[in-house]
């Protein structure tokens, strides 16, 4: 403990250090080109109306200059005005006055490098303003910038990882991209890209997320108050949306990692038409050939296979009818392979083992937006969306003592389940007058779930037995309506409403639910808000799992039978801050949340059969979770960063778990403070730091043992460990940091990485063992050390 | 759990990961009795009673046992004393008591032993070897395979759940010559082995194991037990396979005897707590959900009980059996007969 406050003590007042400059240096040069260079150094996004800018050109001489000082420089003496709103700076043009409000329309311009241009219509982000000014709480946008300038495990920024600094976020198992909110599971999370939701979010078991840094522009993300547009998950929502081509030029970038390399590349196509693709590759099967090849050199009995890679291909294509139309058309593909096994050859016999595992998900979708007027626009979206996993198990044994060559018996097991789901949707936005925006859509999905079809193939010599099982197929409808109205109440108040209803029909029974939301603000100066929040949340799915880690084992199921869709009420009150400068920034949340109809795991439910209804090893019940979360940020100047602290109680009740009594959920994390920093050294070097530290997460402590029955079945220990309440033990405080170090070159960029920094390696479980003399002793089960990394980002 | 080691330790070294580290946890930890029997129809029952014990506690013995404790057996609600012997259909409740420990109970019903149907037995010589060598009236090994295929009538109307259980058995070559049929001091050297069962080869074995089980990699090896969920009140035929079946005889005096092999195939009844008992054992030491517990990747996996304690199983069964002969087939591809 004494180490922990130590660090935190140094972040501290590192935090506390001198502002940082922006250099730049432009005469009469395009505006949007010296707005990327801002870009690159601040991380703001630049916000304004289509081709407002092509025509600005600028002078600037400024060499570690705030921010503001350079933005009064280089549009003095143009018609340009600018605004500063949380990470957006908002520009408007006096001679365009009457165009449509921004909020109607809005041309963003990417924050995190590759010098393009974008355009987004309608739905882009939503939470451009800063949080003092809009009614929702525990509201977070990220871009590309923040995610790459957060430390992470082995260099492989990630959205997802970043997130799990913000407050009330637990990471789950340690170094895996997991995301438990408020006291939330993991599957209660929607993951969009691009409004379309993704089921499988995880390569190598959750060791990195399925979103390529490289093609993110932005990030939206919603825990508290959540708009109406969006339902069917309880805990949170997480919209990703790719970058647009640039309209410029070809650009891109090429990074090359230790464990994997990425390439992106976007340009024009002709003047109305751009393209961006971004491909990510894992090495782990080029890797891993030299230490197979170790492996097998050192037993000449069992030679072990092993093959892995994950891949992620991204690609979309858009179109600019006119000025009032525009369309796209993308695609993602993310794809994991493990083939493993062994071939084991002892005296007289022979065994091929094999493991092939496929997994993946494919997302395909096309969308229309129109200005139908200077008030309204539209998007029109057809999306498919798919996860498949194909699992093979193939053994072979020959027994050579028999003198038969031959293969003598083979037994082959094939497993897949999937999900598809087709998408259509219209949303609307609609700017009555200038205080308020109605938005407002209708959405249909098609849903087919197939979580397990297994066949077995079992051949004894001519002999031969097949069998197929738990053919499990579903098509559910399910229809979706909303309406949200975001109103600004003269000058103090602000307002927004709305609800989603929606129903689902599955085996012949229709499911309903009203999700109505409301949150409202009150601001009484410009400087901070104070804010309260109703959201109920409906979810109709949902992953069962019999791990901690993302498996493609993992089996999305719809709510059948007996079983009721899930519901959470969450209530949030809490308030917004901000320094006149907008340099720092604190915002303070308290929320309650209660869920029904939750679905988990029975006790013993490994005792029902394979072949009975998955809905038999389940049971229904309920769960709460209540706590608070503050966050502090300082948001411009040379060292950037923040400091979050969470306050959390979450449970569960289940009649059928843990003997109906009520157990502290697995990551009720009591404490939990987190700390990210980044230090502008230099123009080419920047430093990155991240500390998380947490009460430890529950665990199932089984203390108690008792003697082996005598029943005539061999066991491999002479203990059974008594049941004992679940998640009884608190595991030891979780503390970690992560270190970063970027450095520029005329080229791109090194990325140098640090996991672990001061090797603190987490106690993660406790497991009964024995120590070197023998005697049974509780073991904690230790991951993770100093882990450093390196790569490099070349940009073109 | 065999995927889980191959693909481990490749994650764990490009994690650079992994150590223990020996604790001892501050936790309330205290006993309850545990109860342990095996009711067997036809035979008394003999109970075990015990106490838990904090798994790191190091007693010398390891004798947990609990001399104090009284046992009481009620049979159909009915107190019975040390005399009672257990009977197919009965209700048998034992309850045990302890002044410290408090008291533990739990109920089974004895099963009906299901008798074994018809039997198709099938051998298939693999391979075989003679000589003739002076002095020795046999040299010979027969390496051969079998099939079975044994019927299980269902009793209809009830929950049933089986284990299938084999043994074998050969001629004695040691001591006096048994029954006078050989030399004493020239012995024969001879050997029988049931060679190896395959556990594949019947799909019932297999019925417990789910599909994260199965792409985990784990098998129905060691496991026999099923139940009658896929046949309830039906006829089912279990195929069993026996592969490198292997006679050998090395006899200066050759007698007819030597050829005497057998096998024995059990069919049990038993109790929904045995075949629980069983199915946990096969998930905790054979499929993925031990290891995940272990490694904290998986929620814990506690021990099955049906005593009021959650110590402790009280499980019951009936057997009965059908024996396979192989004298004959032996002398057949031996001698030709």
């Amino acid at each position: 403990m004494k180490h922990t406050l130590f660090v935190i003590m140094i972040l501290c007042a590192v935090l506390t250090a001198s502002a940082r400059g922006i250099t730049v240096d432009a005469d009469n040069r395009a505006a949007e080109e010296v707005f990327r260079e801002i870009m690159e150094q601040t991380g703001k996004n630049f916000v304004y109306q289509a081709d407002a800018m092509c025509d600005v050109k600028v002078t600037v001489h400024a060499r570690k200059r705030s921010l503001k000082r350079v933005l009064s420089d280089m549009f003095s003496g143009t018609d340009v005005r600018y605004k500063i709103r949380g990470n957006d700076i908002v520009l408007s043009r006096r001679r365009l006055r009457k165009s449509p409000p921004p909020a109607a329309v809005r041309y963003y311009m990417d924050a995190e490098g590759p010098r393009e241009l974008e355009e987004v219509v309608v739905v882009a982000s939503r939470l451009g303003a800063s949080a003092v000014e809009t009614a929702e709480i525990g509201a977070k946008r990220l871009s590309a910038v923040d995610v790459r300038r957060t430390p992470s495990l082995l260099g492989e920024s990630d959205v997802i990882k970043t997130l799990q600094f913000e407050p009330g976020i637990s990471g789950g198992t340690d170094g895996l991209a997991g995301m438990y909110v408020h006291g939330g599971n993991s599957d209660e999370n929607l993951y969009m890209l691009d409004n379309v939701p993704l089921y499988q979010v995880n390569h190598f078991a959750g060791l990195f997320s399925a979103f390529n840094t490289e093609i993110i522009r932005n990030v939206d993300f919603f825990k508290s108050s959540v708009p109406a547009k969006y339902d069917g998950r309880l805990s949170s929502f997480m919209d990703v949306r790719t970058k647009n081509g640039s309209d410029t030029g070809h650009h891109g970038s090429g990074r090359l990692g230790l464990t994997s390399g990425a390439f992106n590349i976007g340009g024009p196509i002709g003047s109305r038409t751009t393209y961006a693709v971004a491909l990510r590759r894992s090495w782990y099967d080029v890797l891993s050939v030299p230490m197979v090849a170790l492996v097998n050199a050192s037993n000449d009995e069992e030679k072990t296979r092993f093959h892995y890679y994950f891949m992620d291909l991204n690609a979309k294509v858009t179109h600019r009818f006119s000025r009032r139309t525009a369309g796209f058309v993308s695609a993602y593909f993310g794809d994991d392979m493990l083939r493993t096994g062994s071939k084991d050859l002892f005296v007289g016999y022979y065994d091929d083992d094999r493991y092939d595992m496929h997994w993946g998900n494919l997302v395909v979708q096309a969308g229309m937006n129109y200005i139908l007027s200077p008030s309204v626009s539209a998007e029109f979206t057809a999306a498919y969306t798919r996860y498949f996993s194909k699992m093979k198990h193939e053994e072979s044994i020959r027994e050579l003592s028999s003198g038969n060559d031959e293969v003598d018996s083979s037994t082959s097991v094939d497993t897949r389940n999937n999900i598809n789901d087709w998408i259509f949707r219209a949303d609307f936005d609609w700017n009555p007058r200038g205080d308020m925006q109605v938005r407002f859509g209708a959405g249909y999905t098609r849903h087919s779930f197939l979580p397990s079809r297994t066949s077995r193939r079992y051949t004894f010599g001519k002999d031969e037995r097949y069998s197929r099982d738990s053919t499990w197929a579903y098509g559910a409808n399910e229809f979706n309506l909303y309406i949200e109205d975001d109103w600004t109440i003269g000058r103090h108040w602000r307002l927004n409403g709305g609800v989603h209803a929606s129903l689902f029909n599955i085996d012949g029974r229709t499911h309903g639910g009203i999700s109505p939301r409301l949150s409202a603000s009150y601001r009484p100066s410009r400087r901070w808000a104070v804010k309260a929040a109703f959201c109920r949340t409906v979810q109709y799915v949902h992953q069962l799992s019999q791990s901690y880690l993302s498996l493609p084992t993992d089996q999305w199921v719809p709510v059948t039978g007996d079983f009721k869709p899930q519901t959470a009420d969450k209530v949030s009150i809490g308030a917004d801050w901000q320094s006149a400068d907008d340099r720092f920034s604190a915002s303070a949340e308290a929320f309650y949340k209660k869920m029904c109809n939750l679905v988990d795991y029975r006790d013993d439910y490994y005792l029902q059969p394979p072949t009975a209804m998955w809905n038999s090893r389940l049971t229904a019940g309920s769960g709460s979770a209540r706590g608070m979360d503050f966050k502090f940020g300082k948001n411009t100047g040379k060292l950037t960063g923040h400091i979050a602290y969470s306050l959390l109680w979450a449970d569960r009740t289940f009649a059928e778990k843990n003997g109906g009594k009520t157990f502290p959920a697995r990551f009720d994390n009591r404490h939990t403070i987190n700390v990210l920093l980044n230090w502008q050294v230099s123009d080419k070097v920047q430093l990155g730091a991240a500390w998380t530290g947490h009460s430890g997460n529950r665990f199932t402590l089984m203390t108690q043992v008792w003697d082996v029955p005598n029943t005539g079945m061999s066991s491999f220990d002479d203990y059974v460990p008594l049941r004992t309440n679940l998640n009884n033990y608190r595991l030891p405080f979780y503390h970690r940091l992560d270190l970063s170090c970027t450095m520029h070159n005329s080229r791109g960029y090194w990325t140098f990485g640090l996991y672990n920094a001061y090797c603190h390696i987490n106690t993660v479980a406790i497991r009964l063992s024995y120590n070197d003399l023998g005697q049974p002793v509780f073991q904690k089960v230790k991951l993770l050390p100093v882990i450093p990394s390196i790569s490099y980002t070349w940009i073109f | 759990m065999d995927i889980l080691n191959k693909i481990l330790p490749f994650a764990l070294v490009l994690l650079l990961t992994g150590c223990y580290e020996d604790f001892t946890p501050d936790t309330d930890s205290r006993p309850v009795l545990c109860l342990n029997a095996l009711v067997k129809a036809g035979e008394p029952i003999t109970c075990e009673v015990s106490r838990t014990h904090l798994y790191s506690s190091v007693d010398e013995c390891g004798d947990y046992s609990v001399a104090d404790a009284t046992v009481s057996i009620y049979v159909n609600g009915e107190l019975k004393d040390d005399s009672y012997i257990a009977s197919s259909g009965d209700r048998v409740r034992i309850v045990a008591e302890s002044p410290m420990y408090g008291s533990a109970e739990a109920e089974v019903t004895v099963p009906e032993a299901v008798p074994v149907g018809d039997v198709k037995v099938d051998m298939e010589p693999v391979s075989l070897w003679k000589d003739d060598v002076p002095g020795y009236d046999m040299l010979a090994s027969l390496s051969f395979n079998l099939k079975v295929e044994m019927e299980v009538d269902d009793p209809p109307l009830v929950e049933n759940f089986y284990r299938l259980f084999f043994y074998y058995s050969y001629p004695s070559t040691e001591g006096e010559g048994d029954d006078g049929i050989w030399d004493a001091s020239r012995p024969p050297l001879m050997n029988f082995n049931i060679g190896t069962f395959q556990y594949d080869a019947e799909p019932i074995f297999s019925e417990h194991i789910g599909v994260f089980e199965s792409v985990m990699g784990g098998d129905a090896y060691g496991f026999t037990c099923f139940s009658d969920r896929q046949f309830e009140g039906r006829t089912y035929p279990l195929h069993l396979q026996f592969t490198g079946i292997s006679y050998s005889v090395n006899s200066e005096l050759f007698d007819e005897a030597l050829m005497d092999c057998d096998m024995t195939v059990e069919l049990i009844s038993i109790s929904r707590s045995y075949y629980n008992w069983a199915n946990y054992l096969w998930h905790k030491d054979n499929g993925p959900l031990g290891d995940l517990s272990d490694s904290g990747l998986g929620e814990a996996l506690c021990g099955y009980s049906n005593v009021s304690t959650g110590a402790g199983v009280v499980a019951a069964m009936a057997a009965s059996s059908y024996k396979i002969s192989f004298a004959d087939f032996l002398k057949k591809e031996i001698f030709g007969e």
